[in-house]
């Protein structure tokens, strides 16, 4: 595998550290890829489609609606998992924790322990009742809308939610501050760039839980050893033909779309939007495209059956641990990104419990454990050190660890209206088929 | 309020298939003196009623409660965020069939296909199973049913393996140039099948497959063999035994699997989404981005009922003509 | 109704066996069925008698043997293709199919267009002609074995086959069913091979009949001959009653054997002793209950045979009543007598048994006495 051979002349800021990390797998994706090869038939999908990613797309969360299997094939009966049930001293109340499924660390041993969560009702003796019930942001949100609207409880004391989404609970206050006071580390550790935000400005109302970015992907066999520098590569490029796929999440492929024309996520035109989408639909019309994917895209793109894809982040590290030929690129361009931010809903009836959780989860160490387990990029300041102390390889590499100079390529997408949302969404629709 | 195209297509097939044998009870007024007698038969007669409670019961509160929301919704307007007003707006229902006509059309002539490729996969595994399997049969019915033991999702999924670009099964109809044909016909792409209409047929006839063999094998099983034997005996070679005896007695089964088939395919978007392109996507894909993309849950009310409509239209004729067709 | 030529109807047999597995169901039989004969195949259940006419309409293959009829072997030759038709046990009506279609069902798998006529004159001679538009769902047990009737015979097949046609019904609709397949026979004049378990239905309607036995054929003949003369002890006692007397051969008179049977001299016309039995010492004299005459005082003939015994039992059947008379101490012979007399035995009356030696038949000693009386004779 000459990958860096294949990677040369490519803007990439990557240094040959990191294919030496990827070649070296990490104990952790040692880990999952030994789990993901012994817990039966389930797991082949665990393997593909491993982390909370595997949901991420909308299209995928209809998806997991539909074949409501697949939760279970995924996380098995991790739901309404009280998971202080064997370490709690009473007295200390509870916590509702909704999130994603595979989103958190479980224990080596039974995926149904969650080691931080443990330690945490054991420090604090608040139980923790952990739920993976979140599938898909709109979704969850019109499950949740109601009572919120109406005042009432959600019977969830935290929640979480992709920052668009967040930025909509904000908006129309159906969430709490959070008192700074009760979240020291939070406020201590959270990672400069993730503080200036246009729909939180002070970071009163959410944290994040992790970074999720969205890159190119692509498999050097399929592409003979070409490496597509940028997303303009992806749509026009005829070695690709017919086999790049973009993702069916509209932020995400209209992101990078836009970024590659030289504009900003933070400040687009609607113009600007629909040129970027005249320029994914031109390349739908010339077969460039083979398809949108949720993350579906995983399958096809180590089979080489995509050439070429945008994809993201949390799915690379497991993937290109199981196939070596799986490079990826960051266009010079930049790169789209977004977060995941804990929330605590109005009328939760343990504020002040989530506010610890949310805390002690911006401690470094516990940070890190979370970090090594999921690969997802940590907000938190000091978990580099952490990292690099439990798992050196992982700490340096650039998906988990971004440098400065990739952390500055990242992007985010701003704060749209309801009205913009439901046009961009149904224009985008409308070009990828739906 | 959540109502799923999905649960209404459900729903529609239920009933669809359901309410026909709901039973009339004939039994005579009791007549005997002791009142306790008569206390004892009128609690049997209103028996049948009784045990249909929980079948009512089941059909308002998952099918015409939700049916009720949806029709409310499909003429409201508004916003997720500010709520739904009921302002019997229409349009919603002409915008289904102007703007999404094609994907309609798609949806039935997918299903349609694939209830077709079914039913010719079906009958002979059907047969089999029923006439020829003697003791295998207990085995091969479990093999039938044995992909339901994993999730749809997933058995979606890996058709994405078997129908690879690269993979042994295409590389095999490239060499027969079966591809070059299926091209032509415009089912498939150049060299490939994923990611083509003949994918997601390909996807929809396995994933509804077992719901076309087992009401074929319910209703062949119930032949008496005698009956092939008697035809036999008339002079009916192996061929017109099959036409004139099998097929017709067989038919209860072929109209309940090409329903239970046709019903849910028709509605079906997993099988477009992973196995298909913008090019092949169903009108399930584009009710289910209404609701979770767009947000325009009217609009995509108004197409579930578009598309129950459509269903319940063509059923009904399919029923029609199917029970009235002169079967000799 | 004329026939393709003579002897068309004839069904030959020859080593015909079959075997299901490591179990015999038919043994080898040879056997001829003359043209337009009623031809009864009488046995308990399970004998092989279905088997035995699935092998000729060729719904069975024939482990053994072959199969021939009016002269052709048609052994190889699928169902549908030989010239036989069959009314199953279960009559098998297509339920899809109204009455007509069904009757019409081998003239069109034969490419005949103008059925309706035929279809009608069939269902007229079975007095269905009313119940043509119907499905056999909706007709009495009696409709349906008349439709079943029907729907094999419009094809004038050589041979007609028919299966306990008459199981499943009640007593008066199956004498008059008896009565007009006879008369459908009698008309049409093509082979009837009928097979049953009723022996008085064999009787009334067959003019041969033959006798299976656990796969083989016991004996073969007419009705008065099997009834008169059995061969064996299980035609005896499956076609009608008749009282087994093990007797000791003491030697021959002219035509006649002298037999003791219980230390009583008998005689019983050698003619009437199955070929071999008479030669050896000992024997086993069969009588009909009805032929014996039962009497106070003895008979004044002083050639008839006789025994003298204790009435043990009298049942009153209306015509006739049948008794037990214990002659011995273990053995009790039935008798069945008109109720002529006005004075009738009673319950321990001493009583005088005798009959005319010319009744008696003699068989093998070295068989089971009771095959074909109990419960396994239907
Ligand atoms: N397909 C078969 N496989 C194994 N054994 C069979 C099969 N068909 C028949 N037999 C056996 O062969 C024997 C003869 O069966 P057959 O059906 O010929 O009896 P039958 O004389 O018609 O009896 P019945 O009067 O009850 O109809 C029976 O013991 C039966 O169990
Ligand atoms: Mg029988």
């Amino acid at each position: 595998m000459n990958s860096r051979d294949n990677r040369s002349g490519s803007p990439s800021d990557f240094g040959p550290e990191i294919d030496a990390a990827l070649e070296t797998m990490s104990p952790a994706v040692r880990a999952a890829a030994i789990r993901s090869m012994t817990t039966g038939r389930g797991a082949a999908l665990r393997n593909a489609m491993s982390r909370r990613s595997i949901l991420r797309g909308s299209a995928m969360a209809g998806l997991a609606v539909a074949g409501g299997s697949l939760l279970a094939a995924c996380s098995d009966d991790d739901d309404k998992k009280d998971s202080a049930d064997d370490g709690g001293s009473g007295g200390a109340g509870q916590v509702v924790f909704s999130n994603w499924p595979l989103y958190i660390d479980v224990a080596e041993d039974d995926e149904n322990k969650h080691p931080t969560l443990d330690a945490f009702t054991k420090e604090t003796g608040i139980k923790v009742k952990y739920t993976e019930d979140i599938n898909d942001n709109n979704e969850f949100y019109a499950k949740i809308q109601p009572q919120l609207a109406s005042g009432d409880d959600t019977k969830r004391d935290l929640i979480v939610l992709t920052d668009w989404m967040a930025s909509r609970l904000v908006r129309l206050q159906y969430v709490q501050k959070m008192d700074p006071a009760n979240v020291p580390n939070a406020v201590k550790n959270l990672d400069p760039r993730f503080k200036g935000n246009t729909w939180d400005a002070k970071r009163e109302y959410a944290y994040p839980w992790t970074q999720l970015s969205t890159l190119i992907a692509y498999n050097s066999k399929a592409t003979e050893g070409y490496a597509p520098e940028s997303v303009d590569d992806l749509l026009t490029n005829p070695k690709l033909k017919g086999k790049v796929a973009l993702l069916t999440e509209m932020r995400d492929t209209v992101g990078m779309v836009l970024l590659s024309m030289g504009k900003k996520t933070e400040s687009f035109t609607d113009d600007d939007f629909n040129a970027a989408l005249a320029k994914i639909q031109k390349a739908v019309d010339s077969k460039q495209i083979r398809r949108f994917t949720g993350n579906d895209y995983v399958q096809e793109l180590a089979s080489g059956d995509i050439a070429a894809c945008l994809a993201w982040s949390g799915d690379l590290i497991q993937l290109q641990a199981d196939n070596p030929e799986v490079q990826f690129v960051i266009p010079k361009h930049g790169y789209a990104t977004g977060t995941d931010e804990l929330l605590i809903p109005t009328k939760a009836a343990n504020k002040a419990n989530a506010e610890k959780l949310i805390d002690y989860y911006y401690r470094p160490e516990v940070a890190a454990q979370l970090t090594l387990s999921i690969n997802y990029v940590s907000p938190v300041v000091g978990v580099q050190p952490e990292l690099l102390r439990m798992d050196p390889a992982i700490a340096s590499n650039q998906l988990v660890m971004p440098s400065p100079e990739t952390a500055a390529k990242a992007n985010t997408f701003r704060a749209l209206s309801e009205a913009e949302e439901t046009k961009y969404e149904e224009a985008f629709a409308k070009v990828i088929g739906v | 309020m959540t109502t799923p195209a999905k649960t209404s297509d459900a729903a529609d097939a239920a009933e669809a298939a359901g309410p026909k044998h709901a039973g009339a009870d004939g039994r005579p007024e009791p007549s005997g003196p002791a009142r306790a007698l008569r206390a004892i038969t009128g609690e049997l007669r209103r028996m049948p009623y009784l045990l249909l409670l929980p079948g009512i019961a089941w059909l308002i509160f998952f099918f015409l409660v939700p049916l009720y929301f949806q029709a409310k919704m499909s003429v409201s307007s508004g916003t997720l965020d500010k709520g739904f007003d009921l302002t019997w707006t229409w349009s919603t229902f002409s915008a289904a069939f102007e703007d999404y006509d094609e994907h309609f059309l798609r949806s039935l002539y997918y299903a349609g296909a694939a209830t077709i490729l079914c039913l010719v996969l079906a009958y002979p595994l059907a047969y089999t199973i029923a006439f020829r399997a003697g003791r295998w049969r207990s085995l091969l019915l479990v093999l039938v049913v044995a992909p339901f033991f994993t999730s749809f999702l997933v058995r979606t999924l890996a058709w994405k393996t078997i129908l690879s670009d690269n993979g042994t099964v295409v590389g095999f109809l490239n060499t027969l140039h079966i591809t070059d044909v299926t091209a032509t016909l415009g089912l498939t792409e150049g060299d490939r099948v994923l990611a083509t209409p003949l994918a997601v047929v390909t996807g929809l006839t396995y994933n509804f497959l077992p719901f076309m063999i087992l009401p074929l094998y319910a209703s062949l099983e119930r032949i008496d063999p005698r009956l092939h034997e008697a035809a036999r005996d008339l002079y009916a070679s192996p061929a017109s035994t099959f036409r004139r005896v099998t097929l017709p007695l067989s038919m209860p089964g072929v109209v309940a699997g090409t329903l239970l088939t046709f019903i849910p395919a028709s509605g079906d978007y997993i099988n477009a989404q992973l196995l298909g392109t913008t090019r092949e996507t169903m009108i399930g894909n584009v009710i289910q981005s209404e609701y979770l993309r767009v947000r325009d849950y009217p609009t995509a009310a108004a197409m579930s009922f578009v598309l129950m409509a459509v269903i319940l239209v063509i059923v009904t004729v399919y029923i029609r003509r199917a029970g009235t067709e002169d079967l000799v | 109704m004329s026939k393709q030529g003579r002897d068309a109807g004839r069904v030959e047999l020859t080593g015909l066996s079959k075997r299901f597995g490591g179990f015999t169901a038919v043994r080898p039989t040879d056997l001829t069925i003359p043209e337009g004969s009623f031809f009864a195949l009488l046995g308990a259940s399970g004998c092989g008698k279905t088997t035995t006419l699935r092998m000729i309409a060729g719904l069975e293959a024939p482990s053994t043997g072959r199969v021939l009829i009016g002269g052709q072997d048609v052994t190889g030759l699928p169902p549908h293709k030989r010239p036989v038709n069959t009314v199953f046990q279960s009559y098998a009506l297509f339920p899809h199919l109204s009455v007509a279609d069904n009757v019409a069902f081998g003239l069109r798998r034969k490419g005949r267009k103008d059925v309706a006529q035929p279809v009608k004159e069939m269902l007229e001679l079975v007095e269905l002609g009313h119940l043509g538009g119907r499905k056999p769902a909706q007709l009495s047990g009696g409709q349906q074995q008349r439709v079943a009737v029907a729907r094999a015979l419009i094809n004038h097949p050589q041979v007609l086959l028919l299966d306990e046609p008459l199981g499943a019904l009640d007593l008066k609709l199956r004498r008059q069913m008896q009565l007009e397949l006879k008369r459908i026979q009698t008309e049409v004049g093509i082979t009837f091979v009928h097979v049953t378990h009723d022996q008085e239905e064999a009787m009334t309607m067959a003019d041969t009949i033959a006798v299976m036995n656990g796969g083989v054929i016991e004996q073969l003949g007419s009705p008065t001959e099997l009834y008169e003369s059995p061969k064996t002890a299980f035609v005896a006692n499956f076609l009608g009653q008749s009282n087994m007397l093990p007797a000791a051969v003491l030697g021959r008179q002219g035509d006649d054997l002298a037999l003791d049977v219980h230390g009583v001299r008998m005689t019983l016309p050698a003619s009437r002793a199955v070929p071999g039995s008479s030669g050896s010492s000992r024997i086993v004299m069969g009588i009909r209950p009805e032929k014996i005459t039962l009497g106070k005082a003895e008979p004044d003939d002083a050639h008839r045979n006789m025994l003298r015994g204790i009435v043990s039992e009298a049942s009153f059947i209306g015509v006739s009543t049948e008794y037990r008379v214990r002659i011995a101490e273990g053995s009790e012979l039935v008798v069945f007598s008109q109720n002529r007399d006005d004075e009738r035995p009673r319950v321990g009356d001493e009583v005088v048994l005798h009959w005319n030696p010319r009744h008696g038949f003699g068989l093998d000693a070295g068989q089971d006495l009771d095959a074909g009386t109990g419960e396994d004779a239907l």
